[in-house]
């Protein structure tokens, strides 16, 4: 079927509601082409997991073959530097198939289990109770700059083997990194800068833990160059994935999260009528009601057949996390935030080979930051107004550009 | 190396992702069905630390294991 849908998905209306826009696609026409941007939008449920669940017909190695510009579109002048990111962003074992994607990801896979993410969890409620005691002393928030900036970063530096007198300069770099899912045309100067600071940051630190190992990321991934899976490149390109990959991501979660307490004060009474029974709960219930992640892309492997449409060998492929998340035929109420859902069979994390890396280490995140908030105040408000809320131009993350809050 | 202590595996389907990382750490005991969820195909088909590795490993604890004879729950 055709849908009368217009094409520009960074239009202010779908960039403010993915959910009216990605969910009218999804009832009409669930495997849509799209003809501005030259790729299949996808957004059922079902076909999501499916899709995701045969890497084999679907290719995550898109940096590496696909020859199109990027989009939003970036300023010619700055191609070169888009080259530079390209060829550092495809070391990336999320930006690889198997079997080399296998080989990588065993490298790493074991320092993320559910076990050893729990060890951790005492240090996120220590690094949470730091921010929100700063927090109280200055008696407002913007939760984006004052909470979800900071905490999975100081996470990550912790993770990452990070000297403590280096945190602030981590963060700075941080910052630019941050530009991977922003959609300003300039954004390739912030963004290759930050890999090059962080390029040169991690090279030392490389080094020394090839010789001395210690119980660190880096010294994980070390261990994979000399068991001769990563080269000192891939080395060097994956100390930064822990940024990279779970920066942005966990930020868009600690405040969408919030903000739909604050927009649903039932929810967030119910979290604090019960927190020990809920936080788990509300916390996926966040992770679905507004994702973080909002798309990811894939390349066509073969011709495949999904619907009653035909995806050619090499067509790009978008699935529309924020859309299956919302299908009513996998959820009731779908729009609705119901922090007792369960099960919650969201697709927030992806599915699959490539599923994400980090969830175990995010959902200690985001159940101890929830609970945290739930013990400590009363009642949440926005210190804005609801029209004054921007997201940022990007079809990737649901990311908001900044969430000052105050309390009871 | 076989199993020789009888074990009984659950995986269960409400929460597997289909990452295969079971598959990965015990190769001969799980397999992914049609649907992409995995199946403790042979319960015996590699060492209790393997499917144990493979158990850990699985990032949504999906995986139970039990020695089927005396009920013992060895994971989690
Ligand atoms: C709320 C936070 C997060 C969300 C919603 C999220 C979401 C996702 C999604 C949807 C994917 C699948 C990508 C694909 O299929 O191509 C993914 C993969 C990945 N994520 Fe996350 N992520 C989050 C946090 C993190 C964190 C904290 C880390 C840090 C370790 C991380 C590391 C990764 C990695 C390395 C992959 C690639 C896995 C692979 O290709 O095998 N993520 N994530
Ligand atoms: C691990 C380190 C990572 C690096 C170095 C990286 C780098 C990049 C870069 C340079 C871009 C291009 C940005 C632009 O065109 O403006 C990009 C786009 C993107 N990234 Fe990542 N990223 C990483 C991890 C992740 C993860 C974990 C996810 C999923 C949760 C993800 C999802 C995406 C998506 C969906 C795009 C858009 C691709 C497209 O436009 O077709 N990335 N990334
Ligand atoms: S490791 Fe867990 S999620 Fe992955 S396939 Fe096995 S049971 Fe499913």
């Amino acid at each position: 079927m055709v849908t009368a849908v217009s094409d520009d998905m960074f239009t202010d209306e779908v960039l403010n509601d993915p959910y009216a826009y990605y969910g009218q696609l999804r009832e009409e026409d669930p495997v849509h082409w799209n003809d501005l941007y030259q790729l299949w939008v996808v957004t059922r449920h079902d076909d999501l997991v499916w899709l995701t669940r045969h890497n084999e017909l679907f290719s995550s190695a898109v940096f590496k073959n696909d020859p199109r510009p990027p989009y939003p579109t970036i300023y010619d002048s700055d191609l070169g530097l888009y080259e530079f990111v390209r060829e550092y962003q495809a070391r990336q074992f999320i930006q690889h198939d198997r079997p080399v994607h296998l080989d990588m990801r065993k490298v790493v896979h074991g320092y993320f289990t559910p076990r050893s993410m729990e060890e951790w969890r005492p240090m996120v409620k220590d690094v949470i109770k730091d921010l929100l005691d700063e927090a109280e002393e200055r008696g407002s928030m913007d939760v984006m700059r004052d909470f979800a900036t900071p905490l999975p970063l100081l996470i990550i530096a912790e993770m990452m083997g990070v000297p403590r007198q280096d945190r602030p300069y981590i963060r700075e770099v941080a910052e630019k990194l941050l530009y991977v899912g922003r959609g300003e045309p300039w954004r390739m100067q912030n963004f290759s800068e930050g890999i090059r600071e962080m390029i040169e940051y991690v090279t030392p630190l490389v080094e020394k833990r090839i010789v001395e190992p210690e119980d660190d990321f880096i010294s994980v991934l070390a261990q994979g160059e000399r068991e001769g899976v990563f080269s000192r490149d891939q080395v060097i390109s994956n100390s930064s994935l822990l940024l990279l990959a779970g920066h942005e991501t966990t930020i868009n979660l600690l405040c969408n999260g919030i903000l739909s307490f604050i927009r649903n004060p039932d929810q967030y009474e119910l979290l604090r009528s019960d927190i020990e029974g809920m936080h788990v709960k509300a916390n996926e219930e966040c992770l679905r009601h507004d994702s973080s992640v909002k798309s990811i892309t894939r390349i066509a492997s073969e011709d495949v057949e999904l619907r009653d449409k035909v995806i050619k060998k090499e067509d790009r492929i978008r699935w529309f996390i924020s859309s299956a998340n919302r299908d009513p035929r996998k959820f009731e109420n779908p729009d609705q935030f119901d922090i007792t859902r369960w099960p919650n069979p969201h697709v927030a994390f992806g599915a699959g080979i490539h599923h994400c890396l980090g969830a175990t280490l995010v959902r200690v995140e985001g159940q101890e930051a929830f609970r945290a908030f739930a013990e400590r105040f009363e009642s949440l408000h926005l210190d804005t107004t609801e029209d004054q809320l921007e997201y940022q131009p990007s079809i990737t993350f649901r990311s908001l550009k900044s969430l000052p809050i105050t309390w009871n | 190396m076989a199993q020789e202590r009888k074990l009984k595996i659950t995986v269960d389907h409400d929460v597997c992702v289909g990452n295969a990382m079971c598959e990965t750490f015990a190769t001969n005991t799980f397999a992914l069905n049609e649907e992409r969820q995995s199946e403790a195909v042979n319960p015996q088909g590699d060492p209790l630390a393997q499917v144990l590795e493979a158990a850990d490993n699985c990032p949504v604890s999906a995986i139970t294991v039990e020695d089927a004879e005396t009920g013992e729950k060895l994971f989690p």
